[in-house]
């Protein structure tokens, strides 16, 4: 096992054992070392005295060469256990007489001897070497040898008693250190059960105890520091942790909430516009069912009314004519409903037409002058020299006007109307100028003048009648006009109505629109452009070509011609045309073939085809999808109607929403769809009803 | 005495204008649906046909549609009359190959007016 992985207990016991255990030996060992040393010299000293006495005894023997003697003197080491051989050599070195104790072998020569001791080691023997005088006169010398037995008794017996002590003093300190350790290993081992805790639970709560103020102790300290940093930073950590899922989970909620509203509001909305659609063909419905009855309350009136006169019966004649009045009243309301309403449901469309504009002012003055004389009011009419001919709604227009003068004959009461009428050939519009010296309108009533079902004050519909749908339906045909209408007025002084209609009204509502808004902001807005759309004439004949392509060109369309089926599907694809026309008798690829391909093509079957033929076979032609069916020869009129038809139908496909020009002097008109209430209606129901 | 077709199926307004007419002078033959008016053009040759387009068995516009396909009644000038005033009946109207269209409710002078109108110009040619 590797001591680096050892516990810190088996460590630390482990160190100590083995520092005091090497002590123990080092001590023990040079203790024996000394003790082995000094007897060795105690030994050399005791056999040096045994060779001194034994020399001393021995000179007479040696000096009467008495052998027997000398053996005899020797003999008496006997009793020296420890010596093996004792030899005396006479002064030439030979033996004279010699004692060994096991009959070992002993030099019968004497050795050289090292002079200067006088003794020593030799094969594990220790050897004395000590002169012979007698009375100063060198006799011999005398040899012992020693085995040491006493030395190595000693040495073993020491030996022994080493090992047991080492033995027994490294068991007691292992006793020991493995009973101190404990001050260092317990705390070590208690952090690091504190820490494993920690660790593994991920509890911070936890603290180590602290036991002796020494480095671990220091160590704990630091660490229960550490600890409740982290506990600190964990419970701050978490706490933001909780207030982050809170706010999420709020916001969550919000999210939620949000969505809910927005769907609600998604809802509500469809639900308002398929109401207010609903509305608008209700009402379309109604008007249309209200007026199969008028039709017979008016009809049996008049003539009711032309019989009585015939007859002479004057006296029913003013009640018929209440009747007659107020059934015609009821259907001007009626009319003005269903007005607002097609206006509402995008079916108003307009009917361009080139018209002189003077003889239209004129009809309308003749038509009001009953009103106007009812009143005692003027008309003055002013007509600038270059007004001529205009492009427009005829029926709008007259109706524009119609209302606006109606309305000064109601209001104005012995005073003047005048009519103003100019052109403006720089910026392409007609401008038609109603004013009257009547009650006049207050800056407040201004605002809500051109709205549904809002007179300008509540008094005037009791004292002059009216449903207040007629300046809001002035000013949206004004509006489909791509015109301007707006009121001056002070009460008490009378109103200046003021209408700006474009000479050459178009129907291309895009690219006008384009250019109103290029000129947004400018006191005179730009002359409309006219909008040529393309017509394609397929035949094969090229003087119909020539006909038909003369005729549409003087209605003002851009016309393309093409003399076969193959062609035809190729200018068709690269003009994009408004309406094709087609012929059915060609050769190679005739009408019906050129037919089921356009209506196959994604991308023109929307054109609509109008079918010019001599095969009179129309049930064949519009269920190969054709949409209008024409018989040669042409009548002129008939296509020129059909074709405007379909640039209107594309025109309102093209923009329905119209954006509302600016109105000066009154609030800028809200969107159809935001005028409408359900009360607005509701209350249109209430007027019709009571009437 | 011009004679006039009446085609309506609502009864009051077919009785009121019946009679207004005859006050005028012109002799009325009245059909109460698109059959009928189509039978009595084609029988009884009238000098002009007025027809309501929202006729039970057959709609106004087919009978106009039948009449001016046939060679025998195409010359008769049909004035149609429709309660709907919106701009597609105008040229419904013109396409079915009525020569004039008129709303509902008539205003009966101007009515008589055109309807004199045709009578002269047939008169004429």
């Amino acid at each position: 096992m590797n001591f680096h992985n050892l516990s810190i207990k088996r460590k630390l016991t482990l160190i100590t054992m083995l520092t005091s255990s090497a002590a123990l030996v080092l001590s023990a060992l040079s203790f024996l070392i000394y003790d082995l040393v000094s007897f060795r010299h105690l030994l050399i000293q005791d056999l040096r005295t045994q060779a001194e006495i034994i020399g001393y005894n021995s000179a007479g023997a040696m000096e009467f060469k008495d052998v027997p003697a000398a053996t005899a003197t020797l003999t008496a080491l006997t009793a020296k256990e420890d010596i093996v051989a004792a030899v005396l050599y006479s002064v030439d070195g030979k033996e004279f007489a010699h004692y060994s104790r096991t009959n070992d072998a002993f030099p019968k020569v004497l050795p050289p001897l090292s002079q200067d001791q006088g003794y020593r080691f030799d094969g594990g023997y220790l050897q004395v070497f000590h002169d012979v005088t007698l009375n100063g006169e060198h006799l011999g010398t005398l040899f012992l040898q020693s085995d040491m037995r006493q030395w190595s008794v000693r040495a073993k017996r020491y030996g022994g008693i080493l090992c047991v002590f080492v033995l027994i003093s490294g068991t007691f300190a292992l006793f020991v250190s493995s009973k101190l350790q404990r001050l260092i290993s317990r705390p070590i081992l208690h952090l690091e059960d504190s820490m494993r805790e920690v660790s593994v639970k991920k509890n911070y709560e936890v603290r180590a105890t602290k036991s002796y103020g020494d480095e671990i102790g220091r160590l704990i300290d630091g660490f229960n520091t550490m600890l409740s940093e982290i506990q600190h930073r964990d419970g701050a950590l978490r706490s933001a942790n909780d207030e982050l899922k809170t706010r999420t989970l709020e916001l969550e909620k919000e999210i939620l909430h949000r969505r809910q509203t927005q769907e609600e509001l998604l809802t509500a909305k469809h639900t308002a516009e398929e109401a207010s659609r609903a509305k608008s063909t209700f009402l379309a419905n109604m008007s249309h069912e209200l007026r199969t009855p008028l039709n017979a309350i008016i009809g049996y009136s008049e003539m009711l009314d032309e019989e009585a006169r015939e007859s002479g019966c004057s006296e029913n004649v003013e009640d018929l004519r209440k009747i007659q009045s107020a059934g015609k009243h009821l259907l001007s309301l009626i009319n003005d409903v269903l007005d607002l309403s097609k206006i509402e449901a995008g079916k108003m469309g307009l009917h361009l037409e080139d018209f002189e504009v003077l003889p239209l002012i004129d009809e309308i003055v003749t038509t009001v002058q009953p009103a106007a004389a009812k009143n005692g009011n003027e008309i003055k009419l002013h007509v600038s020299e270059n007004v001529g001919f205009m492009r427009a709604d005829i029926t709008k227009v007259r109706q524009i006007l119609f209302n606006l003068l109606s309305n000064a004959c109601k209001f104005t009461d012995h005073g003047t109307i005048t009519v103003d009428v100019d052109q403006n050939d720089r910026d392409g519009y007609m401008r038609f100028c109603v004013s009257d010296t009547g009650i006049g309108i207050s800056e407040k009533q201004q605002q809500n003048l051109f709205f549904e079902f809002s007179q300008a004050d509540a008094s005037i519909a009791r004292k002059y009648g009216g449903t207040g749908l007629g300046l809001a339906i002035t000013h949206r045909f004004v509006q489909l006009m791509r015109g301007q209408i707006s009121v001056e007025s002070e009460p008490g002084k009378g109103s200046i109505f003021t209408v700006q209609l474009p000479t050459q009204v178009a129907l291309d509502n895009t690219k006008l629109a384009r250019a109103v808004a290029a000129n947004e902001g400018e006191t005179s807005p730009a002359g409309s452009k006219i909008y040529q759309d393309t017509i394609l004439v397929i035949d094969d004949d090229a003087s119909v070509r020539d006909l038909m392509s003369r005729s549409l060109t003087k209605s003002g369309f851009r016309v393309v011609v093409a003399s076969n089926g193959e062609e035809g599907l190729r200018l068709a694809k690269q003009e994009n045309p408004l309406v094709i026309t087609l012929d059915v008798v060609m050769p190679e690829f005739d009408g019906w073939s050129v037919l089921k391909k356009l209506k196959n093509d994604p991308a023109l079957t929307d054109i609509p085809v109008i079918i010019v033929t001599i095969v009179d076979n129309e049930p064949m032609g519009l269920d190969l999808g054709a949409a209008s069916y024409l018989v040669k020869p042409v009548d002129r009129d008939r296509l020129a109607v059909l074709v405007e038809r379909y640039r209107m139908a594309h025109s309102a496909s093209v923009n329905r929403p119209h954006s509302a020009p600016s109105v000066s002097g009154a609030k800028k008109p809200k969107r159809l769809s935001e005028l409408k209430s359900i009360g607005d209606l509701d209350h249109a129901d209430d007027l019709v009803g009571r009437r | 005495m011009p004679t006039i077709l009446l085609v309506e199926d609502n009864e009051m307004n077919r009785d009121m204008l019946s009679r207004r007419l005859q006050r005028k002078g012109y002799t009325v033959i009245a059909a109460h649906d698109g059959e009928q008016g189509h039978l009595l053009a084609c029988s009884k040759s009238p000098d002009l046909i007025l027809m309501d387009i929202s006729l039970p068995m057959m709609n106004g516009w087919e009978v106009t549609r039948l009449l001016k396909s046939n060679e025998s009644t195409k010359h008769i000038p049909i004035i149609a009359l429709t309660a709907h005033a919106m701009v597609t009946d105008r040229e419904k109207a013109f396409e079915a190959g009525c020569d004039d269209y008129d709303t509902k409710p008539i205003e009966f002078s101007r009515l008589s007016e055109k309807i004199e109108n045709f009578l002269l110009a047939k008169k004429l040619s």
